[in-house]
């Protein structure tokens, strides 16, 4: 079909970005630009909204109480579940446990995690990169409980880790079921995570930089101390929250690898919710457990200020 | 140039962690091929018996695709959610940023069964259960974080420059975001969405208590159908899972490179 | 005030066995009703939330698919476990939506505090309830909004390479300084805490009023490391030689040793605790689907069902005249005489229901400290 019209015309992508543009500044006219920030996240609060929804909905079941005759929550408020919570031993060591074990799983999991993001980004073989890279996804497919007794065969009684021990001599000692175990598991489940949030982070450090640092005599201690870690700091602390408040929040790992004796506050809160059906206290604990993780979230940020993930916006 | 000492310390590292994340599922894949009744390793004796058994099992194929449609919905829309949170903290000034920043944090501070519970109250009030796509905007819900903070750490590439060069030559605002901005953060936006996708195909927690027995998805079936013992046939479905992505991600490989991952354009 | 301690005893055994020759005549599967013209519309399929593994199998093959076979429902099971089904069925009731299960197959605790919770359909019209024993009645509730379908037993399970000279006699073994290390517990010590009760020195007449006797015996078993977990817990554990005894349901126990693993089970001089399960139905179904519901619980009672399923289970049932399985005649994990049942603990529902989380919650005390 030959074109009517012999007079010259812009390509059809040109046109139609046009009407895009012109749409663009219908729905949204350039003096409301200084807002695009908030039109941007808007979709984001919403959607973290549906979470507040339902917190809103915890937060009402934890001011009543449970009546266990007729296992109804009390009509009318009350602190109650805050003070049985606040007030309880167990809790506080339970409560200890899960922000200590977040600390060090954290501080554990970056130092794993640089060199492995680091790696991922500056080896020259393609395929060294691509197989670091698919290690990094397998251990997702595999649910926890398959992966618990994946541990079990590894770091068992007569597990290959003892078995490997005491061809050398040493007797069989328990790895699981301890503290440790349940960091050790903490880690390799955070790893991929904290790997992949450095990733962005490590490639935006131009290679010269190193190499300018190198010919210029620093040994690569003082490299990775005076240029590529402060370069990567959005990146490692980023990485570092996304691990400090999922592990703090966990309850697979310590169930599984715990032994039952190493309770996280996550914990705590299942059996309050499934074990003995008190959804009242088991709000209230999770309440807390919100509160103290946003706080210290929000401390982390006030610390490291604006500049932290490239927050801040362009002057 | 890397220095012995160097070498041998990343290299030592790497190596701890790439065993560490890969020796468990190497186990389970031993163990998958066990011809007893019990998950065991090393197995006793060879035998693709529990291949065949789940290779026939209707439940388990229904469970996979509904996976596959929950971290469907949950990618479509926690990427262009996620992607311009990302760029709205990285790109522009807010204020009360530190507030934004633990809101947008609270699928992480808050305890999955605490989410659960919510949104199963909050859709239950609504009288959506029973379908996927609760269950697929949970997922993306659960995870936002992720994508928002790959997209914003990644956009530490874009120089701010060069938006405002594309808009001297004359570009309009969609023109830049769509050929400057977002080609400069889409290794963030890849990672993010691949991560939103593989963690919502294996997400059990917060589904359990969204899905019921007619849209029950594969973690959720896998979680409950362990009673009194393991039996192989789970390591074989987690076998075939990595079998399955493997060749996804060599797909993935083949169209669009998994440099993408590592490299800005 | 009722006795909180109950054991069965010979006079409801007796009474059971006396009916057994009535539960033949009226047959097993009510054919007649299920036939009848009036009776309302067949929907495709229910939904029985159940225990994977085993418990299901035995369920299906039992229960579930005759049930089919007589009536072309086809019956879906929901493998949520029950204490996570719970929040599940009790929101879709305070919400008016229709539950996610039309049968719930559930620990009698667990539906006993649906029961007072009101979320529970009655069941007393079920024509089967008049061939079984006193098991199937829920004790302290009224009429049937549960029916209790078999009971079951807390065994001491362990691995007889560790007894050399035979089984364990009671539960004090667990102080052993031999087996530091390598007990397990269920996580919320289920199970756990009657025994407890008896090895610590005190009386079950005084549950719940004064259980010291048990939580110092719990603290003692404390120093000993216990491991506490569920059941695939304990069976990879006992099949990896990391545990040598454990606390467990006698169904876990004897899957695994189908399965291999080295294991044996006793119950000790301080007896074991008895309890039961049971199914009902959540309200907020349609009046058909609850209909046909019932009747699947009315078959679940039946002569037949309940040979086949409590086989399965390797639990005794709640009608009379059934025969116990090869591997457990005289097994006291399977108590089918009054001498076994006498020796066994039962405490009533209603005081485990109303105290249950304090106990829990003392439990962990003792075990997270």
């Amino acid at each position: 079909m030959p074109n009517p019209s012999p007079e010259f015309r812009y390509p059809l992508h040109w046109r139609l970005m046009d009407a895009v543009e012109r749409i663009a500044d219908l729905v949204w006219p350039r003096r409301l630009s200084r807002h695009t920030g908030w039109l941007f996240i808007a979709p984001a609060l919403l959607l973290v909204g549906l979470l507040v929804l339902g917190l809103i909905q915890i937060a009402d079941a934890s001011l009543r109480t449970l009546d266990t005759s007729t296992f109804l929550m009390s009509e009318d408020w009350s602190t109650e579940n805050y003070r049985k919570a606040l007030s309880s031993s167990t809790y506080l060591t339970v409560a200890w446990r899960s922000l200590s074990a977040a600390v060090l799983t954290t501080v554990l999991t970056l130092i794993l995690a640089f060199p492995y993001a680091w790696a991922l980004v500056r080896v020259k073989k393609a395929w060294i990169r691509k197989a670091l890279l698919i290690t990094l996804f397998l251990p997702f497919f595999i649910g926890q409980v398959v992966r618990a007794y994946g541990w079990l065969i590894i770091l068992g009684n007569s597990g290959m880790v003892n078995e490997a021990l005491s061809l050398v001599g040493v007797t069989p000692m328990r790895l699981l079921f301890n503290y440790g175990a349940v960091v050790f598991g903490l880690v390799q489940y955070m790893l991929p995570f904290a790997v992949l949030l450095l990733v962005p982070a490590l490639t935006a450090i131009p290679e010269e930089t190193e190499t300018a640092a190198g010919s210029l005599g620093a040994s690569w201690p003082r490299i990775l101390w005076h240029v590529l870690l402060p370069m990567a700091k959005p990146g490692l602390i980023g990485a570092g929250l996304v691990v400090f408040t999922l592990t703090l929040t966990d309850f697979a790992v310590p169930a599984m690898l715990g032994g039952g004796g190493q309770d996280f506050i996550a914990n705590a809160i299942y059996d309050q919710f499934f074990r003995t059906a008190d959804q009242g206290l088991g709000s209230a604990l999770a309440l807390i457990l919100v509160a103290a993780g946003s706080v210290l979230v929000g401390l982390v940020f006030m610390i490291f200020g604006a500049g932290t993930l490239a927050m801040g916006g362009r002057k | 140039m890397m220095s012995f000492s160097q070498k041998i310390t990343v290299w030592s590292l790497v190596w701890f962690s790439i065993i560490t994340l890969s020796l468990p599922t190497l186990v389970v894949l031993g163990a998958s091929l066990t011809a007893g009744n019990m998950v065991a390793f090393p197995p006793q004796g060879l035998s693709l018996q529990w291949y065949e058994k789940i290779a026939l099992a209707r439940d388990l194929q229904q469970a996979f695709l509904r996976s596959l449609i929950v971290a469907g919905i949950c990618t479509l829309v926690a990427v262009p959610v996620g992607t311009l949170a990302g760029l709205a903290l990285s790109r522009f000034r807010l204020r009360f940023t530190t507030a934004i920043q633990v809101y947008l944090l609270l699928p992480f501070t808050v305890p999955l069964i605490g989410s659960g519970i919510g949104l199963m109250l909050v859709f239950g009030e609504w009288h959506v259960l029973g379908s996927l796509w609760p269950v697929g905007m949970a997922c993306a819900v659960i995870n936002l974080p992720f994508i928002i903070w790959s997209v914003s750490s990644s956009a530490v590439l874009l120089d701010p420059d060069l938006e405002l060069a594309a808009q001297n030559c004359g570009a309009g605002r969609v023109q830049t975001f769509l050929h400057v901005t977002l080609p400069a953060v889409m290794p963030g936006v890849i990672t993010g969405g691949l991560l939103m996708f593989i963690l919502a195909m294996n997400e059990f927690l917060v589904s359990l208590l969204l899905t019921d027995a007619r849209i029950v998805t594969l973690p959720v079936l896998i979680y409950n159908s362990i009673r009194s013992i393991i039996t192989p046939d789970l390591a074989a479905v987690s076998v075939v899972f990595i079998a399955i992505a493997l060749a996804a991600i060599w797909l993935l490989d083949k169209l669009v490179g998994l440099e993408i991952f590592l490299k800005s354009k | 005030m009722s006795n909180p301690v109950y054991r069965p005893n010979r006079r409801a055994l007796l009474r059971g066995t006396a009916a057994a020759g009535a539960a033949a005549l009226i047959g097993s599967l009510p054919a007649r009703r299920l036939m009848a013209q009036d009776a309302p519309a067949k929907p495709a399929e229910i939904i029985v939330r159940a225990w994977g593994g085993s418990w299901v199998e035995a369920l299906k093959k039992g229960v579930s698919d005759p049930f089919t076979a007589a009536t072309g429902i086809q019956v879906r099971h929901d493998l949520t476990e029950d204490n996570e089904i719970q929040p599940k069925v009790w929101a879709s009731v305070a919400q008016g939506r229709v539950p996610p299960i039309h049968i719930n197959w559930d620990t009698t605790t667990n539906a006993t505090k649906s029961a007072l919770r009101g979320v529970t359909e009655d069941l007393s019209d079920l024509a089967n309830l008049a061939n079984t024993t006193d098991l199937a009645k829920p004790v302290g509730l009224d009429g049937y909004p549960i029916v209790n379908t078999y009971g079951y037993v807390y065994v001491l399970a362990y691995r007889p390479g560790a007894f050399p000279d035979g089984a364990p006699t009671s539960w004090k073994v667990l102080l052993d300084p031999k087996f530091k290390g390598r007990i397990a517990l269920y996580n919320d010590g289920i199970g756990f805490h009657f025994p407890a009760q008896v090895a610590g020195g005190g009386n079950l007449e005084d549950i719940p009023g004064n259980m010291q006797p048990a939580w110092d015996f719990i603290t003692q078993v404390k120093q000993q490391q216990p491991l506490l977990g569920e059941d695939p817990d304990f069976t990879a554990w006992f099949q990896n030689g990391e545990i040598d005894i454990a606390c467990t349901i006698s169904t876990n126990a004897r899957e695994a040793k189908k399965n291999g693993v080295d294991l044996a089970w006793t119950v000790p001089e301080e007896g074991a605790k008895f309890d039961t399960d049971g199914l009902w139905i959540p309200k907020g179904l349609p009046e058909n689907e609850l209909y046909w519901a019932k009747e699947y619980i009315n078959f679940a009672i039946s002569q037949d069902a309940q040979q086949v399923w409590c086989d399965g289970l390797g639990l005794p049932g709640v009608v009379p005249g059934l025969t116990p399985p090869e591997d457990l005649v005289g097994d006291p994990s399977y108590p089918d005489t009054p001498e076994e049942m006498a020796h066994l603990i039962r405490i009533s529902t209603k005081v485990q229901v109303e105290n249950e989380s304090e106990w829990f919650s003392k439990f962990k005390e003792i075990m997270q400290g």
